[in-house]
Protein backbone atom coordinates (compact mmCIF):
# COMPACT_ATOMS: atom_id res chain seq x y z
CA UNK A 1 0.00 0.00 0.00
CA UNK A 2 1.34 3.54 -1.23
CA UNK A 3 1.38 6.63 0.45
CA UNK A 4 -1.90 7.91 -1.48
CA UNK A 5 -3.49 4.45 -0.69
CA UNK A 6 -2.64 4.82 2.82
CA UNK A 7 -3.78 8.61 2.92
CA UNK A 8 -6.90 7.60 1.04
CA UNK A 9 -7.31 5.45 4.02
CA UNK A 10 -6.78 7.55 7.03
CA UNK A 11 -3.85 5.66 8.03
CA UNK A 12 -1.06 8.06 7.30
CA UNK A 13 1.05 9.82 9.24
CA UNK A 14 -0.26 8.13 12.49
CA UNK A 15 0.51 5.10 11.21
CA UNK A 16 3.00 3.07 13.64
CA UNK A 17 5.61 1.01 11.79
CA UNK A 18 6.49 -1.71 14.25
CA UNK A 19 9.83 -2.22 12.60
CA UNK A 20 10.76 1.32 13.03
CA UNK A 21 9.64 1.40 16.76
CA UNK A 22 11.42 -1.62 17.48
CA UNK A 23 14.83 -0.14 15.43
CA UNK A 24 14.07 2.66 17.42
CA UNK A 25 14.13 1.05 21.00
CA UNK A 26 17.23 -0.90 20.34
CA UNK A 27 18.90 1.97 18.76
CA UNK A 28 18.52 4.09 21.33
CA UNK A 29 19.37 1.33 23.83
CA UNK A 30 22.93 1.00 21.98
CA UNK A 31 23.57 5.03 22.03
CA UNK A 32 22.51 4.76 25.66
CA UNK A 33 25.49 2.45 25.71
CA UNK A 34 27.56 4.08 23.26
CA UNK A 35 27.37 7.35 24.90
CA UNK A 36 27.86 5.97 28.45
CA UNK A 37 31.26 3.96 27.42
CA UNK A 38 32.57 6.38 25.01
CA UNK A 39 31.72 9.66 26.44
CA UNK A 40 30.20 10.00 30.16
CA UNK A 41 32.46 7.85 31.33
CA UNK A 42 35.57 9.46 30.23
CA UNK A 43 34.41 13.08 30.80
CA UNK A 44 33.05 12.14 33.94
CA UNK A 45 36.23 10.32 34.98
CA UNK A 46 38.44 13.51 34.12
CA UNK A 47 35.79 15.52 36.08
CA UNK A 48 36.46 13.11 38.82
CA UNK A 49 40.19 13.44 38.89
CA UNK A 50 39.66 17.24 38.60
CA UNK A 51 37.12 17.66 41.64
CA UNK A 52 39.71 15.26 43.51
CA UNK A 53 42.73 17.37 42.71
CA UNK A 54 40.11 20.47 43.51
CA UNK A 55 39.68 18.87 46.59
CA UNK A 56 43.25 17.73 47.34
CA UNK A 57 44.49 21.56 46.21
CA UNK A 58 41.30 22.84 48.66
CA UNK A 59 43.12 20.44 51.74
CA UNK A 60 46.73 21.26 50.85
CA UNK A 61 45.35 25.00 51.01
CA UNK A 62 43.25 24.57 54.10
CA UNK A 63 46.32 22.76 55.59
CA UNK A 64 48.76 25.92 54.55
CA UNK A 65 46.19 28.11 56.18
CA UNK A 66 46.03 26.35 59.06
CA UNK A 67 49.95 26.42 59.08
CA UNK A 68 49.96 30.39 57.96
CA UNK A 69 47.50 31.14 61.09
CA UNK A 70 49.56 29.12 63.18
CA UNK A 71 52.33 31.03 61.99
CA UNK A 72 50.78 34.40 62.51
CA UNK A 73 49.43 34.14 65.81
CA UNK A 74 53.01 32.61 67.00
CA UNK A 75 54.58 35.46 65.11
CA UNK A 76 51.68 37.69 67.03
CA UNK A 77 52.85 36.12 70.59
CA UNK A 78 56.45 37.19 69.58
CA UNK A 79 55.81 40.28 68.38
CA UNK A 80 53.84 40.80 71.77
CA UNK A 81 56.67 39.81 73.55
CA UNK A 82 59.06 41.95 71.56
CA UNK A 83 56.46 44.86 72.54
CA UNK A 84 56.58 43.90 76.27
CA UNK A 85 60.59 43.14 76.20
CA UNK A 86 60.99 46.97 74.07
CA UNK A 87 58.32 48.24 76.84
CA UNK A 88 60.67 46.71 79.70
CA UNK A 89 64.09 47.75 78.70
CA UNK A 90 62.09 51.46 77.36
CA UNK A 91 61.00 51.65 80.85
CA UNK A 92 65.05 50.60 82.07
CA UNK A 93 66.27 52.64 79.66
CA UNK A 94 64.08 55.73 81.27
CA UNK A 95 64.94 54.74 84.55
CA UNK A 96 68.98 55.44 83.55
CA UNK A 97 68.60 58.47 81.96
CA UNK A 98 66.35 59.88 85.04
CA UNK A 99 69.24 58.31 87.45
CA UNK A 100 71.91 59.92 84.78
CA UNK A 101 69.77 63.09 84.41
CA UNK A 102 70.13 63.69 88.19
CA UNK A 103 73.89 62.54 88.85
CA UNK A 104 74.42 65.20 85.79
CA UNK A 105 72.03 68.15 87.15
CA UNK A 106 74.21 67.30 90.89
CA UNK A 107 76.64 67.74 89.02
CA UNK A 108 75.89 70.82 87.15
CA UNK A 109 74.34 71.82 90.38
CA UNK A 110 77.82 71.42 92.36
CA UNK A 111 79.62 72.80 89.43
CA UNK A 112 77.39 75.88 89.68
CA UNK A 113 77.56 76.62 93.51
CA UNK A 114 81.43 76.07 92.37
CA UNK A 115 81.10 78.93 89.86
CA UNK A 116 78.97 80.88 92.07
CA UNK A 117 81.83 80.84 95.07
CA UNK A 118 84.55 81.91 92.23
CA UNK A 119 82.39 84.44 90.74
CA UNK A 120 81.54 85.48 94.69
CA UNK A 121 85.03 85.33 95.11
CA UNK A 122 85.98 87.15 92.22
CA UNK A 123 83.51 89.90 92.97
CA UNK A 124 84.39 90.11 96.48
CA UNK A 125 87.89 90.76 95.44
CA UNK A 126 86.75 93.18 92.73
CA UNK A 127 84.67 94.59 95.49
CA UNK A 128 87.71 94.65 97.60
CA UNK A 129 90.33 96.31 95.04
CA UNK A 130 87.67 98.82 94.33
CA UNK A 131 87.43 99.53 97.55
CA UNK A 132 91.22 99.74 97.76
CA UNK A 133 91.51 101.81 94.85
CA UNK A 134 89.21 104.00 96.18
CA UNK A 135 91.11 104.27 99.74
CA UNK A 136 94.23 105.01 97.38
CA UNK A 137 92.84 107.27 95.51
CA UNK A 138 90.89 108.88 98.38
CA UNK A 139 94.22 109.06 99.73
CA UNK A 140 96.22 110.25 97.24
CA UNK A 141 93.29 112.83 96.51
CA UNK A 142 93.52 113.43 100.65
CA UNK A 143 97.69 114.25 99.94
CA UNK A 144 97.19 116.16 97.13
CA UNK A 145 94.69 118.20 98.90
CA UNK A 146 96.66 118.33 102.26
CA UNK A 147 99.63 118.96 99.82
CA UNK A 148 97.82 122.21 98.12
CA UNK A 149 96.21 123.13 101.30
CA UNK A 150 99.52 122.92 103.53
CA UNK A 151 101.65 125.12 100.94
CA UNK A 152 99.40 127.65 100.92
CA UNK A 153 99.21 128.37 104.63
CA UNK A 154 102.47 126.92 105.59
CA UNK A 155 104.69 129.25 107.10
CA UNK A 156 107.37 130.03 109.66
CA UNK A 157 105.31 129.94 112.62
CA UNK A 158 103.86 126.00 111.36
CA UNK A 159 107.75 125.32 111.01
CA UNK A 160 108.75 126.37 114.48
CA UNK A 161 105.84 124.90 115.50
CA UNK A 162 107.37 121.55 114.00
CA UNK A 163 110.75 122.12 115.16
CA UNK A 164 109.16 122.31 119.02
CA UNK A 165 107.36 119.10 117.97
CA UNK A 166 110.20 117.54 116.79
CA UNK A 167 112.70 118.76 119.79
CA UNK A 168 109.74 117.15 122.25
CA UNK A 169 109.75 114.44 120.55
CA UNK A 170 113.46 113.67 120.45
CA UNK A 171 113.26 114.22 124.01
CA UNK A 172 110.78 111.68 124.81
CA UNK A 173 112.43 108.66 122.68
CA UNK A 174 112.52 105.60 124.24
CA UNK A 175 115.85 104.93 126.10
CA UNK A 176 116.70 102.44 123.84
CA UNK A 177 115.64 104.10 120.54
CA UNK A 178 117.75 107.09 121.87
CA UNK A 179 120.93 105.09 122.57
CA UNK A 180 120.77 103.08 119.34
CA UNK A 181 120.54 107.12 117.36
CA UNK A 182 123.25 108.17 119.92
CA UNK A 183 125.67 105.24 119.04
CA UNK A 184 124.98 105.68 115.44
CA UNK A 185 125.78 109.64 116.07
CA UNK A 186 128.36 109.50 117.88
CA UNK A 187 130.50 106.85 115.67
CA UNK A 188 129.71 109.51 112.57
CA UNK A 189 131.94 111.76 111.67
CA UNK A 190 129.99 113.56 109.11
CA UNK A 191 128.28 117.05 109.65
CA UNK A 192 124.94 117.06 110.89
CA UNK A 193 122.81 118.66 107.82
CA UNK A 194 119.80 120.66 109.14
CA UNK A 195 117.20 121.27 106.04
CA UNK A 196 114.28 123.41 106.46
CA UNK A 197 111.87 125.13 104.15
CA UNK A 198 112.55 128.46 105.79
CA UNK A 199 115.52 129.82 107.17
CA UNK A 200 115.49 129.24 110.82
CA UNK A 201 116.15 131.98 112.72
CA UNK A 202 118.96 132.07 115.58
CA UNK A 203 117.13 130.49 118.34
CA UNK A 204 115.68 127.51 116.49
CA UNK A 205 119.07 126.91 115.63
CA UNK A 206 120.66 127.42 118.87
CA UNK A 207 117.57 125.17 120.51
CA UNK A 208 118.58 122.55 117.65
CA UNK A 209 121.82 122.46 117.95
CA UNK A 210 121.75 122.03 122.02
CA UNK A 211 119.11 119.30 121.55
CA UNK A 212 120.93 117.74 119.64
CA UNK A 213 124.40 117.93 121.39
CA UNK A 214 122.61 117.06 124.83
CA UNK A 215 120.28 114.64 123.49
CA UNK A 216 121.73 112.51 120.85
CA UNK A 217 125.26 113.75 121.91
CA UNK A 218 126.89 114.46 118.43
CA UNK A 219 130.24 116.65 118.42
CA UNK A 220 130.40 117.64 114.71
CA UNK A 221 129.30 120.99 112.80
CA UNK A 222 125.40 121.80 112.19
CA UNK A 223 125.01 122.80 108.80
CA UNK A 224 121.43 124.40 107.84
CA UNK A 225 120.23 124.43 104.14
CA UNK A 226 116.69 125.71 102.81
CA UNK A 227 114.19 123.51 100.56
CA UNK A 228 111.39 125.14 99.53
CA UNK A 229 109.85 121.74 98.84
CA UNK A 230 109.48 120.70 102.21
CA UNK A 231 106.78 123.03 102.42
CA UNK A 232 107.15 123.68 106.31
CA UNK A 233 109.75 121.84 109.33
CA UNK A 234 113.05 120.14 109.15
CA UNK A 235 114.99 117.67 108.45
CA UNK A 236 118.15 116.31 109.93
CA UNK A 237 120.44 114.31 108.55
CA UNK A 238 122.89 112.61 110.85
CA UNK A 239 125.08 109.86 109.05
CA UNK A 240 122.86 107.43 107.57
CA UNK A 241 120.06 108.79 109.76
CA UNK A 242 117.55 111.31 108.57
CA UNK A 243 115.43 112.99 111.34
CA UNK A 244 111.98 114.14 109.43
CA UNK A 245 109.77 116.54 110.44
CA UNK A 246 108.63 118.47 107.81
CA UNK A 247 105.38 118.98 105.85
CA UNK A 248 106.94 117.12 102.67
CA UNK A 249 107.71 113.61 104.05
CA UNK A 250 104.95 113.62 106.02
CA UNK A 251 102.49 113.99 103.53
CA UNK A 252 104.81 111.47 101.43
CA UNK A 253 104.73 109.14 104.37
CA UNK A 254 100.65 109.14 103.14
CA UNK A 255 101.34 108.63 99.65
CA UNK A 256 103.72 105.78 100.08
CA UNK A 257 101.06 104.37 102.82
CA UNK A 258 98.36 105.11 99.63
CA UNK A 259 101.26 102.73 97.50
CA UNK A 260 101.40 100.33 100.05
CA UNK A 261 97.78 99.54 100.01
CA UNK B 1 3.41 13.98 0.24
CA UNK B 2 5.75 10.77 0.01
CA UNK B 3 7.84 12.89 -1.86
CA UNK B 4 7.80 15.43 0.53
CA UNK B 5 9.20 13.33 3.50
CA UNK B 6 6.46 13.93 5.69
CA UNK B 7 5.69 10.01 6.32
CA UNK B 8 8.47 8.30 6.87
CA UNK B 9 9.41 5.73 3.59
CA UNK B 10 10.94 2.42 3.63
CA UNK B 11 14.25 2.69 2.58
CA UNK B 12 14.81 -0.89 2.33
CA UNK B 13 13.50 -4.39 3.63
CA UNK B 14 16.24 -6.32 6.24
CA UNK B 15 13.91 -9.83 6.13
CA UNK B 16 11.25 -8.87 8.15
CA UNK B 17 12.09 -5.37 9.44
CA UNK B 18 11.06 -2.28 7.58
CA UNK B 19 14.13 0.19 7.20
CA UNK B 20 12.45 3.73 7.12
CA UNK B 21 14.08 6.59 6.77
CA UNK B 22 13.46 7.23 10.05
CA UNK B 23 15.68 4.30 11.35
CA UNK B 24 17.97 5.66 8.56
CA UNK B 25 18.62 8.73 9.98
CA UNK B 26 18.60 8.00 13.43
CA UNK B 27 21.72 5.64 12.40
CA UNK B 28 23.28 8.77 11.10
CA UNK B 29 22.82 10.40 14.03
CA UNK B 30 23.70 7.69 16.47
CA UNK B 31 27.06 7.69 14.01
CA UNK B 32 27.55 11.67 14.66
CA UNK B 33 27.26 11.67 18.30
CA UNK B 34 29.68 8.44 18.49
CA UNK B 35 32.23 10.19 16.21
CA UNK B 36 31.65 12.90 18.41
CA UNK B 37 32.03 11.48 21.58
CA UNK B 38 34.84 9.44 20.79
CA UNK B 39 36.43 12.83 18.97
CA UNK B 40 36.28 14.61 22.09
CA UNK B 41 37.12 11.82 24.38
CA UNK B 42 40.41 10.95 22.69
CA UNK B 43 42.78 13.20 24.41
CA UNK B 44 40.94 14.30 27.58
CA UNK B 45 43.42 16.32 29.52
CA UNK B 46 42.77 18.17 33.69
CA UNK B 47 43.51 21.35 31.85
CA UNK B 48 40.52 21.13 29.09
CA UNK B 49 40.54 22.80 26.09
CA UNK B 50 37.37 24.45 24.81
CA UNK B 51 35.79 21.70 23.29
CA UNK B 52 36.70 19.56 26.10
CA UNK B 53 35.36 22.45 28.01
CA UNK B 54 31.86 22.80 26.56
CA UNK B 55 31.17 18.78 26.68
CA UNK B 56 32.70 19.33 30.42
CA UNK B 57 29.58 22.02 30.71
CA UNK B 58 26.74 19.48 28.76
CA UNK B 59 27.44 16.92 31.10
CA UNK B 60 27.92 18.95 34.41
CA UNK B 61 24.54 20.55 33.24
CA UNK B 62 22.65 17.04 32.95
CA UNK B 63 24.41 16.40 36.40
CA UNK B 64 22.71 19.70 37.93
CA UNK B 65 19.53 19.19 36.42
CA UNK B 66 19.53 15.12 37.67
CA UNK B 67 20.69 15.63 40.87
CA UNK B 68 18.15 18.75 41.36
CA UNK B 69 15.32 16.52 40.56
CA UNK B 70 16.75 13.39 42.29
CA UNK B 71 19.19 14.09 44.48
CA UNK B 72 21.45 10.93 45.33
CA UNK B 73 20.27 9.27 41.36
CA UNK B 74 22.89 11.06 39.08
CA UNK B 75 25.16 8.15 38.35
CA UNK B 76 22.31 5.72 37.52
CA UNK B 77 20.01 8.55 35.63
CA UNK B 78 22.45 10.11 33.77
CA UNK B 79 23.17 7.95 30.62
CA UNK B 80 19.30 7.41 30.30
CA UNK B 81 18.35 11.07 30.90
CA UNK B 82 21.50 12.39 29.37
CA UNK B 83 21.45 10.43 25.96
CA UNK B 84 17.52 11.25 26.07
CA UNK B 85 18.17 15.39 25.49
CA UNK B 86 21.53 14.92 23.68
CA UNK B 87 19.79 12.18 20.96
CA UNK B 88 16.08 14.66 21.05
CA UNK B 89 18.54 18.00 20.81
CA UNK B 90 20.10 16.34 17.58
CA UNK B 91 17.27 14.74 16.21
CA UNK B 92 15.09 17.78 16.79
CA UNK B 93 17.55 19.98 15.15
CA UNK B 94 18.16 17.36 11.86
CA UNK B 95 15.80 18.76 10.29
CA UNK B 96 16.74 21.60 9.43
CA UNK B 97 19.12 20.22 7.20
CA UNK B 98 17.89 20.27 3.76
CA UNK B 99 16.62 16.72 2.87
CA UNK B 100 16.98 15.44 6.05
CA UNK B 101 13.92 15.12 8.33
CA UNK B 102 14.05 14.47 12.32
CA UNK B 103 13.26 10.76 13.37
CA UNK B 104 10.75 12.53 15.79
CA UNK B 105 8.26 13.66 13.01
CA UNK B 106 7.53 9.80 13.61
CA UNK B 107 5.14 8.70 15.76
CA UNK B 108 6.72 5.15 16.00
CA UNK B 109 10.26 6.43 16.96
CA UNK B 110 8.89 9.43 19.62
CA UNK B 111 6.18 5.85 20.69
CA UNK B 112 9.64 3.75 20.89
CA UNK B 113 11.05 6.87 23.27
CA UNK B 114 8.06 7.02 25.65
CA UNK B 115 7.65 3.55 25.87
CA UNK B 116 11.92 3.52 26.55
CA UNK B 117 10.84 5.96 29.56
CA UNK B 118 7.84 3.98 30.79
CA UNK B 119 9.84 0.97 30.83
CA UNK B 120 12.95 2.72 32.80
CA UNK B 121 10.24 4.44 35.24
CA UNK B 122 9.36 1.16 36.32
CA UNK B 123 13.50 -0.53 36.15
CA UNK B 124 14.54 2.49 37.53
CA UNK B 125 11.58 2.11 40.39
CA UNK B 126 11.81 -1.37 40.83
CA UNK B 127 15.72 -1.27 40.81
CA UNK B 128 15.95 1.13 43.53
CA UNK B 129 13.39 -0.44 45.94
CA UNK B 130 12.35 -3.81 44.58
CA UNK B 131 9.51 -5.47 42.56
CA UNK B 132 7.06 -5.67 45.73
CA UNK B 133 6.99 -2.48 47.24
CA UNK B 134 7.21 -0.38 44.24
CA UNK B 135 4.39 -1.77 42.91
CA UNK B 136 2.81 -1.82 46.30
CA UNK B 137 2.51 1.96 45.85
CA UNK B 138 -0.19 1.74 42.88
CA UNK B 139 -2.20 0.78 45.85
CA UNK B 140 -1.51 4.14 47.80
CA UNK B 141 -3.16 5.88 49.07
CA UNK B 142 -6.06 3.71 48.59
CA UNK B 143 -5.90 0.20 46.27
CA UNK B 144 -9.18 2.01 44.31
CA UNK B 145 -6.75 4.40 43.18
CA UNK B 146 -4.90 1.36 41.06
CA UNK B 147 -7.04 1.74 38.07
CA UNK B 148 -6.26 5.41 37.73
CA UNK B 149 -2.51 5.03 38.33
CA UNK B 150 -2.28 2.52 35.13
CA UNK B 151 -4.53 5.13 33.19
CA UNK B 152 -2.13 7.55 34.22
CA UNK B 153 0.99 5.62 33.59
CA UNK B 154 -0.57 5.24 29.79
CA UNK B 155 -1.80 8.13 29.36
CA UNK B 156 1.54 10.54 30.09
CA UNK B 157 3.02 7.84 28.11
CA UNK B 158 0.99 8.47 24.99
CA UNK B 159 0.70 12.20 25.69
CA UNK B 160 4.64 12.15 25.88
CA UNK B 161 4.98 10.89 22.47
CA UNK B 162 2.68 12.16 20.39
CA UNK B 163 3.94 15.89 22.32
CA UNK B 164 7.15 15.33 20.81
CA UNK B 165 5.45 14.12 17.52
CA UNK B 166 2.70 16.39 16.81
CA UNK B 167 5.09 19.47 17.30
CA UNK B 168 8.37 18.04 15.59
CA UNK B 169 5.71 16.88 12.73
CA UNK B 170 3.91 20.27 12.58
CA UNK B 171 6.74 22.55 12.58
CA UNK B 172 8.12 20.87 9.15
CA UNK B 173 4.46 20.44 7.62
CA UNK B 174 4.11 24.31 8.14
CA UNK B 175 7.97 24.75 6.79
CA UNK B 176 6.44 22.65 3.84
CA UNK B 177 2.87 24.65 3.52
CA UNK B 178 5.44 27.93 3.71
CA UNK B 179 7.40 26.61 1.09
CA UNK B 180 4.92 25.98 -1.34
CA UNK B 181 2.42 28.74 -0.82
CA UNK B 182 5.28 32.10 -0.03
CA UNK B 183 8.27 30.30 -2.39
CA UNK B 184 11.97 30.45 -1.25
CA UNK B 185 13.20 32.32 1.50
CA UNK B 186 9.55 32.78 3.19
CA UNK B 187 10.00 29.82 5.73
CA UNK B 188 13.14 31.15 7.36
CA UNK B 189 11.16 31.93 10.27
CA UNK B 190 9.25 29.28 10.95
CA UNK B 191 13.20 27.60 10.98
CA UNK B 192 14.31 29.89 13.29
CA UNK B 193 10.98 28.66 15.13
CA UNK B 194 11.66 25.14 14.99
CA UNK B 195 15.39 25.78 16.60
CA UNK B 196 13.90 26.92 19.88
CA UNK B 197 11.04 24.48 19.08
CA UNK B 198 12.98 21.35 18.97
CA UNK B 199 15.44 22.92 22.05
CA UNK B 200 12.18 23.38 24.14
CA UNK B 201 10.73 20.11 22.82
CA UNK B 202 13.77 18.28 23.83
CA UNK B 203 14.12 19.73 27.01
CA UNK B 204 10.52 19.04 27.77
CA UNK B 205 10.88 15.62 26.68
CA UNK B 206 13.74 14.65 28.85
CA UNK B 207 12.52 16.97 31.94
CA UNK B 208 9.02 14.79 32.10
CA UNK B 209 11.46 11.58 31.31
CA UNK B 210 13.30 12.92 34.62
CA UNK B 211 10.25 14.10 36.55
CA UNK B 212 8.52 10.54 35.80
CA UNK B 213 11.78 8.10 36.70
CA UNK B 214 12.64 10.65 39.52
CA UNK B 215 8.82 10.58 40.96
CA UNK B 216 8.92 6.29 40.49
CA UNK B 217 12.36 6.49 42.56
CA UNK B 218 11.32 8.79 45.11
CA UNK B 219 7.83 7.68 45.73
CA UNK B 220 9.87 4.60 47.04
CA UNK B 221 12.14 6.36 49.36
CA UNK B 222 9.31 8.65 50.29
CA UNK B 223 7.73 5.27 51.13
CA UNK B 224 10.42 3.34 52.82
CA UNK B 225 10.87 6.60 55.00
CA UNK B 226 7.05 6.65 56.30
CA UNK B 227 7.81 2.62 56.77
CA UNK B 228 10.88 3.66 58.98
CA UNK B 229 9.11 6.25 60.86
CA UNK B 230 5.90 3.88 61.77
CA UNK B 231 8.92 1.01 62.87
CA UNK B 232 10.64 3.47 65.11
CA UNK B 233 7.44 4.13 66.75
Amino acid sequence: MNTAEKARTGDTILELNWSTFILEIINFLILIWILKHFFYKPVLDVIARRRAGIEKNMEDAQSLHSEAKALQKQYENRLAEWDHERQAAREALDKEIQVERERQMSVLQATLEEERGKNRFVAQRQLEASRLHSEKEALMQGAQFATKLLSAVSGPELEKRLIDLFLDELSSLPTEQLSKLQDTAGKSSNNILVTSAHPLDSNNRQSLERILHETIAVSGPVLYEQDKALLAGIRISIGAWILRANLLDELKGFTDFAHEI
Amino acid sequence: MENSGIIAGIVFQLGPLQVTNTVVTTWVIMGVIAVLGWLITRHLRMEPGPVQTAAEGVISAIEESIDAVAPGHMGHLLPFIGTLWLFLIIANLSGLIPGVHSPTRDLSATLALAILVFLSVHWFGIRTQGVKAYLHHYLRPSPIMLPFHIISEVTRTIALAVRLFGNIMSLEMTALLILLVAGFLAPIPILMLHIIEALVQAYIFGMLALIYVAGSVQSQQLTQQKHNEQIKE
